[in-house]
């Protein structure tokens, strides 16, 4: 369990949602093991020893936003509501204690809270995520709450502004120092089409790491496939994108082997496009900025209330089609295939985006990134027009 | 009092006694319903012989039942089992349950002995005795029809009569309380049916927030590719595993000899599908409904059933293997326990049964007549007998179901640790190791299992006790029931809180084991699967299970649990101390 424990604080780091130095991973196996920051170890040790489960992670984000939402709260409120798909269907909400609610020992309230949620935000301290099973489930949730504040503070800045002392600067020095530019400059993709088994699982396992070597996405949030005759080479469900490689499940389009019973739960919608367009491969992936923008509905007197999965128009933003639908047996299976074959592309409100390409990936891989391209300088239009 | 009804309904079959009772509400609290309930009931009885008059037979339905809950209208039956030893629960569906709560009723309690065969007929506030001698040597189809009109039925077929250790209770739809021979101790109560039948309703305490949890659960049902996905189990129902455990390498074919059974493609989801037009049939109010039957109406046998009868076998005809599960639901046997003793037997014989020989052994073991004698203990005993108890492929004498240990050590340490014996359905690690939810775990690794296997343990004490389906949770978790339940009954539970509850019921039980004899050498695996390798190929090796490693691991998961080195209580005040 140690290497676990270097290998998910490792990826706290590669993927720059935590701070160095402010992370701690504890662990139960018949004795408490934990690493990293010794005070934040000490707290996750005794939050641990108060939980049925195995792992803990307790970090600071490498971003300041969930604390602004805690401090941005109306006074009663006690837990953070995001609205996007993946918090909506895994964690409900995510509750909060504030800076002034932690007494001489918070482990305790903390615990509680963890009792019945998979993460917490812990004003001035962090994220801390449990995992009932692995140390990769506790590191699972908190990559799920960084992605949820991350969203919901974006979203909520388009609809009211700054409202914190030192916010505006520290949003700008995010902007600046943790945004980077996303690119497929410099990346290889093999040409296509793709025929030999081998050759799929290679290039599926090298997409899938470079889309969150790109920071276009988080490694648990999306999947990958390939078509090639009458097989279609999909990523497993709870596949991180960067390490595919064991975790693609080939699936016969006729249904005549269920080994792909273990395939992504997007397996439906991805079928689907393939048998609705000439897609040879397909990315699917939760760019931050995408999401948000998906949410962004300007039609006035809607009578939909669950626009995430009810909302029947096709919208389109800088050429992308957005529908809703939920995941795996819900709309977006029906959804997203009528509307990508055309442009490559389809957003998922709140959710995320889909790409195709005709022949190998580097076509679905620069969609991607275009579509988040546009969407991150979209938003950054409409936050500076709302002053 | 909100989701509970607070009342039991106690019968003495010896004295013909029937009357109601309050359950204390801090029992509620603290065990549920289901299955936690009723090992709470055991407590001063779990010492008595299973065939004992005065050993109870108890049924109890948990605080969901009688919601729109996802897969809530389920009961457990509890009490010691004649195969195993052991205390003993099993899970079933179907509107009994519903029924039962809808009589008022959170348990029956039934213990003594009738002088003649009977049926206990309970409509709403009433209950009576109907005489069931014309009954008595009915097949459960038979039986089932005969009882129609009295509401939903209970009832044993010849096996529970006759004492076939394996003997389940057969559920008029269709469902079984299986595995462990709670049909003999019905049998040996010489009650053939129990019917019931009631007017009631539960609401909820907060019927908005109830909704709310209600919608999460869905939604994740929805995500789940093991549910909903086009290759899951509403669509194969759970014959969806036959290809993933052909392809991982840990069938258990010809009584574990082997672990890959080349023609397992004739019986796999789509087969069944394919040959029988296999259409959607399920529990009661369950919005999967895994379970399949023809257009005629007649249930297609389930994952460890096709593969047990098949691989195990050695038997390749779809047919054959339909017929046997139907011929064992009609006699009212457990399909696993049968099989693996066919199976046991067959090894020491020399020679499997071939398709044809089937349905008459299972006639016989039913009647307990020629071979049938043998056959009718189960496994460990009909191969002690044989001098080969080596042959038992069995942990605590329960029958190992289709998932070889070799091919996941967590399934292995289950296996071990499970209180009822070698079963799947406790810890289920097949969730992690093989289907990958809620994340997944490296199946050739003890590493972190111990912990694992206990945190699982509890939590699905809990499950059991609500009473929910085990299936529910390869898309939600305690989390969205504990809202599920908190909301019905207007009283606070916790992921957290329910583990608790969990970890206590799972405890008790482990006590009564302990006070009866058992001991850390009741937690091993047969001795196969440490000397001998399964069938390795395409790029998968299935060495034998490391004993030191194995050793290891389950002295790290005694100490998780608090228990001494022989696996035993080394607080012998802890019953006392549980409510
Ligand atoms: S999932 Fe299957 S076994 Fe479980 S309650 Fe539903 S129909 Fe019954
Ligand atoms: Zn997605
Ligand atoms: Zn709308």
């Amino acid at each position: 369990m140690r290497d676990q424990i270097v290998k998910y604080a490792g990826k706290l780091l590669a993927d720059r949602s935590a701070l160095e130095g402010r992370i701690a991973i504890a662990a139960k196996d018949d004795v408490l093991l934990a690493d990293g920051d010794p005070a934040l170890v000490r707290l996750a040790g005794s939050v641990l020893d108060r939980l049925n489960c195995l792992s803990l992670v307790a970090a600071s984000p490498a971003v300041p936003f969930a604390d602004f939402l805690v401090a941005r709260a109306p006074a009663g409120d006690c837990a953070i509501v995001p609205r996007d798909t993946e918090t909506r269907t895994f964690l409900h909400d995510i509750p909060f204690l504030r800076a002034n609610d932690l007494e001489a020992d918070p482990a305790a309230r903390i615990a509680q809270l963890l009792g019945s949620r998979k993460g917490v935000v812990v004003e001035g301290v962090g994220i801390i995520a449990s995992g009932a099973l692995t140390v990769e489930q506790a590191y699972i949730n908190y990559s799920s709450v960084f992605h949820a504040t991350f969203v919901k503070y974006l979203e909520d800045l388009l609809v009211e502004g700054f409202r914190l002392p030192g916010e505006k600067e520290a949003f700008a020095a995010f902007r600046t120092g943790w945004l980077r530019p996303l690119t497929a400059e410099g990346l290889v993709f093999r040409l296509g089409p793709l025929v030999d088994p081998d050759e799929i699982l290679d290039e599926v396992t090298t997409v899938g790491r470079y889309t969150v070597e790109r920071g276009l996405v988080d490694s648990f949030f999306g999947n990958i496939s390939c078509r090639c005759g009458d097989m279609i080479y999909i990523s497993q469900t709870a596949a991180s994108l960067d390490e595919l490689s064991g975790c693609i499940d080939p699936v016969p389009f006729g249904n005549t082997s269920t080994t792909g019973i273990t395939a992504s739960s997007e397996l439906a919608a991805h079928r689907r496009i393939f048998e609705t367009s000439d897609a040879a491969v397909i990315l699917h992936g939760h760019p931050k900025f995408a999401v948000v923008m998906s949410m962004l509905c300007e039609e006035e007197g809607c009578p939909v209330t669950d626009c995430w999965k009810d909302c029947p128009k096709v919208r389109i933003m800088g050429g992308t089609p957005v529908v809703a639908g939920e995941i795996g047996a819900g709309g977006l299976a029906k959804r997203v295939p009528p509307v990508i074959a055309g442009p490559g592309r389809a957003m998922v409100y709140g959710h995320g985006v889909f790409t195709i390409g005709r022949t190998g990936f580097a076509e679905a891989f620069s969609a991607l990134v275009e579509v988040e391209n546009w969407c991150r300088t979209e938003y950054f239009r409409r936050l500076a027009l709302r002053g | 009092m909100h989701g509970w009804t607070g009342t039991i309904l106690k019968v003495d079959l010896t004295s013909g006694r029937i009357w109601r009772e309050e359950i204390p509400e801090e029992f509620l609290h603290a065990y549920l319903g289901g299955r936690g309930l009723g090992v709470r009931l055991m407590r001063d009885y779990f010492r008595l012989d299973p065939f004992d008059p005065e050993m109870p037979l108890i049924f109890a339905v948990g605080p969901l039942c009688g919601t729109p809950a996802p897969t809530a209208a389920r009961l457990a039956v509890v009490s010691r089992s004649p195969l195993t030893g052991t205390i003993y629960d099993c899970s079933a569906g179907g509107r009994f349950a519903w029924r039962l709560k809808a009589a008022g009723l959170d348990a029956l309690f039934i213990t003594g002995q009738s002088p003649t065969p009977v049926a206990l007929a309970i409509d709403g506030d009433s209950a009576e005795f109907l005489p069931a001698d014309t009954l008595w040597g009915m097949e459960v189809k038979e039986s089932v029809h005969a009882l129609a009109g009295h509401g939903s039925v209970a009832t044993i077929g010849p096996a529970g009569e006759n004492g076939v250790l394996f003997a389940n209770i057969m559920m008029g739809e269709g469902n079984s309380v299986g595995r462990g021979g709670l049909g003999a101790v019905m049998g040996a109560k010489r009650l053939k049916a129990v019917t019931v039948d009631g007017a009631g309703s539960v609401s909820p305490a907060d019927a908005e927030r109830f909704e709310h949890a209600r919608r999460d659960v869905m939604r994740l049902f929805r995500a789940s590719p093991v549910i909903f996905g086009e290759l899951g189990i509403a669509q194969f129902g759970t014959p969806a595993l036959v290809d993933l455990m052909r392809q991982r390498r840990m069938a258990p074919t010809e009584n574990f000899r082997k672990t890959v059974f080349p023609a397992s493609g004739n019986y796999s989801g789509p087969a069944i599908l394919r040959d029988y037009q296999a259409k959607n049939d399920g529990c009661f109010g369950c919005p999967i409904q895994c379970k399949k039957s023809t257009p005629q109406g007649e249930h297609l046998p389930e994952y460890e059933t096709v593969s047990h009868f098949g691989a195990l076998n050695g038997i390749s005809s779809l047919a054959a293997i339909v017929k046997a599960n139907t011929l064992c639901n009609d006699l009212g046997m457990d399909t696993i326990t049968a099989a693996a003793t066919l199976s046991a037997w067959g090894e020491i014989r020399g020679r499997f049964p071939s398709a044809e020989e089937v349905p008459a052994l299972l006639r016989a073991a039913a009647g307990r007549c020629g071979a049938g004698e043998l056959l009718s203990l189960g496994s460990r005993r009909l191969t002690e007998q044989l001098g080969r108890p080596d042959l038992s492929m069995s942990v605590k004498g329960l029958e190992l179901p289709a998932y070889d240990p070799r091919g996941a050590y967590g399934m292995a340490l289950a296996y071990c640790t499970s209180n009822r014996g070698g079963c799947h359905l406790r810890a289920y690690p097949i969730s992690h190791e093989i289907l990958r939810k809620p994340v997944p775990t490296d199946r050739f690794s003890f590493s972190g299992k111990a912990r694992i296997i206990k945190i699982a343990e509890d939590t699905n004490a809990a499950v059991d006790s609500l009473v929910a389906c085990k299936f529910s949770f390869f898309g939600a978790t305690l989390e969205e029931y504990a809202e599920l339940l908190s909301a019905t009954t207007g009283t606070e539970f916790t992921p957290q809180t329910l583990k608790e509850i969990g970890e206590r019921i799972y405890l008790t039980e482990r006590w009564y084991n302990c006070e009866n004899g058992f001991t850390t050498a009741d937690d091993r695996l047969p001795e196969r699967f440490y000397a001998e390798p399964g069938s390795s190929g395409e790029g998968i090796e299935v060495f034998p299970i490391d004993r030191a490693r194995f050793e290891e691991e389950l002295q790290k998961y005694y100490r998780i649990r608090g228990l001494t080195p022989e696996g035993t209580f080394s607080d012998p005040t802890y019953l006392e101390r549980q409510p």
